[in-house]
């Protein structure tokens, strides 16, 4: 052995591909405690964890691309005791065969610092599950017995039982109104849940653009005249395909619009346009609304967050719709982001792959 | 959907035999790993590649958690591969895990395959009684834990730089590594899968016959599991290697192939 290699402080040991120890240098003997490495297995050397993930990650790694860099590992000492260690090992040929050479270094207190971030990272996961699962149950509980109420407050003031006074039908118009909103509001709560814990399906398709627009016009133009702002829809706005779920594509875009129509002031516009490259459609909604402060821009998609609200409106909504939007828009395997100036008006920007050419679109 | 699945699994397929040989890689890696010893076989035989969904260049988009927690699931990609290409008198080359998932695809649909050959098979990698596996409850959870400090470089860093490719939004977890480029969650699922599974009571039902490949110092497999696989498999073949460790197709695969060959020679196929 090289005695710069004995006194380097770091280990350093051969293996061949039987997985016998050729070289060993004195750094990696104190480590272990061991008087002598050179011929034992090189399981002798790994904890029993690290012998399956030696012989299923870096072996056939060092075999196939001829090394693997800071590969985490656990040695065993010779009293029995695991020496966390990060890896870095080639591979080369001599006139002996094939050796992998490799040098470790320990990591104790890097390793219990990664434990402690990844213990963090799994009570993050399973708080983040259990809040899900809290939400979709409470979604649950709440939507039938809120549909009952608006039902029942429809059929009286219907008359289904019997006359009402003007008194009597204003408080169950505001019952229903109340009604309604919560559920909303609990059908975004149950939405999320569903978009959080990953159990949204989307059904990915070529589908026509132009179909998933006229649905939204239909919805969202009467909703913008109502309040003053024009809607726009550039002509190049109805063309191509794109890999999505109408469905899913039509409740996100459907989204967008009606947030730009609740921040657009009378007399502004919205409109809607789209840029085709050879494998991307992007679909712009733009509005001259009131736009987004620079410090708020990043946190818009985060759930349970609010724009701020035009003043004299009333709070709508849970700050679910933006983050349930980009979730599904991933889910297509695309990506929804947003441009805006304050006081200017924002641009909301739905990406897609262009779905390929000649595959019928489904409407 | 069928067409899906070529795609979904990465199905490669060469040679200019008929006969149709289907390779199946083991955990932590993906179809790569059979490069060294496929080619040997392109002469005679029909040669299927493919990846585990979870594994190498599958498409992520098909991973379901709850269909790869358990070893039927990978057994239906396998024969989800069959059926597709219409693959029969298959002859199933399964390394480590897959020799169980191959046995499981047998014990489903027995007349889509002619022979398994299995490559450092175990049936039940934990010790229970008097059967020894070869590990405890406490060495696989540390196998978990290496795998955790190991994916989530790959999990933290790797995948948010291929999110913000705003060009191919379509590929953002696709990864441009193949070997050993694996989901982390898919992957933990799969080790889950593969070492807290017991297929022991499995074995008797395969009515294919089989080749048991058992390499020397197997820390994996060790002999006394070989062993067990044999004496379970009804109508299975035991052969020896020399060669060492977990993986003889990667470090000895001039003598693996040799022995599939004498094997398959035996039993009247191209060799």
């Amino acid at each position: 052995m090289d005695p710069l290699l004995d006194t380097a402080p770091c280990g350093f040991f051969s293996v061949n591909d039987d997985g016998t120890v050729v070289r060993a240098n004195a750094t990696l003997r104190n480590y272990l405690g061991a008087e002598t490495l050179v011929g034992h297995h090189v399981d002798a050397l790994l904890s029993r964890g690290a012998k399956i993930f030696y012989q299923t990650h870096v072996f056939p790694l060092l075999r196939v691309e001829g090394e693997v860099n800071e590969v985490y590992l656990s040695l065993r000492t010779a009293g029995g005791d695991d020496l966390p260690v990060l890896l870095n090992a080639t591979r080369h040929t001599g006139n002996d065969g094939a050796v992998n050479d490799a040098v470790v270094v320990p990591m104790r207190r890097r390793n219990q610092f990664e434990s402690e971030l990844l213990q963090a990272k799994h009570a993050a996961e399973e708080a983040s599950r259990a809040r899900a699962r809290f939400l979709s149950v409470l979604s649950h509980d709440l939507r039938a017995p809120l549909s009952a109420i608006n039902l029942a407050a429809h059929m009286l003031a219907e008359e289904a039982l019997g006359p009402v006074t003007d008194a009597q039908r204003r408080d169950l118009d505001r019952i229903r109104e109340s009604s309604a909103y919560v559920l909303r509001l609990v059908t975004d709560l149950l939405n999320f849940s569903r978009v959080d814990a990953g159990r949204v399906t989307v059904r990915v398709r070529a589908t026509a653009l132009s179909d998933v627009l006229d649905r939204a016009t239909d919805i969202v133009e009467p909703l913008a005249a109502e309040a003053g702002v024009a809607f726009i829809r550039t002509p190049q706005a109805a063309t191509g395909a794109v890999l999505a779920d109408p469905e899913r594509l039509q409740q996100v875009l459907l989204n967008l619009l009606t947030n730009a129509v609740k921040f657009t002031d009378p007399g502004g516009h919205i409109r809607v346009e789209t840029e085709e490259t050879d494998d991307l459609v992007r679909l712009h909604v733009r509005d001259t609304g009131r736009g987004i402060a620079p410090e708020e821009i990043e946190r818009v998609f985060e759930p349970f967050v609010q724009l701020a609200q035009p003043d004299d409106a009333p709070r709508d909504g849970a700050g679910l719709g933006l983050a349930i939007s980009r979730e599904l828009v991933r889910a297509m395997g695309g990506d929804l982001t947003v441009e805006s100036v304050l006081g200017e008006g924002s641009s909301f920007t739905i990406a897609l792959p262009a779905a390929p050419a000649g595959e019928p679109a489904v409407s | 959907m069928t067409a899906d699945i070529l795609a979904r699994n990465n199905v490669t397929v060469t040679g200019r035999g008929t006969q149709p040989m289907l390779f199946a890689h083991g955990f932590g890696c993906d179809q790569t790993m059979w490069r060294f010893v496929a080619p040997a076989f392109e002469e005679d035989y029909r040669v299927v590649l493919f990846d585990y969904v979870g594994s190498g260049r599958s498409d992520l988009g098909a991973y379901d958690p709850e269909r790869y927690g358990s070893l039927e699931g990978y057994a239906q990609d396998v024969l989800d591969v069959c059926e597709r290409l219409d693959l029969h008198e298959v002859v199933f080359v399964g390394h480590s895990v897959s020799s169980m998932i191959g046995a499981l695809a047998a014990r489903e649909a027995p007349d889509r395959f002619a022979h398994l050959i299995m490559i450092g098979p175990s049936p039940c990698y934990l010790n229970d009684g008097d059967y020894a596996g070869g590990f405890d409850r406490a060495d696989l959870e540390g196998l978990l834990d290496l795998m955790d400090k190991n994916y989530i470089g790959w999990a933290n860093f790797l995948a948010p730089v291929v999110m913000k490719n705003e060009e191919r939004p379509g590929l953002t977890r696709e990864l441009e590594e193949s070997f050993c480029s694996t989901d982390p969650v898919a992957a933990r699922r799969f080790a889950e899968a593969t070492f807290f599974s017991d297929n022991r009571a499995d074995l008797a039902e395969v009515p294919v016959p089989a080749l048991v490949l058992q390499c020397s110092e197997d820390a994996i497999a060790p002999d006394a599991v070989g062993d067990y696989v044999h004496r379970h498999l009804p109508r299975s073949t035991f052969h020896h290697l020399a060669a060492t460790g977990h993986c003889p197709h990667m470090s000895h695969p001039e003598e693996t192939i040799g022995a599939m060959k004498a094997y398959l020679a035996d039993a009247g196929l191209p060799a």
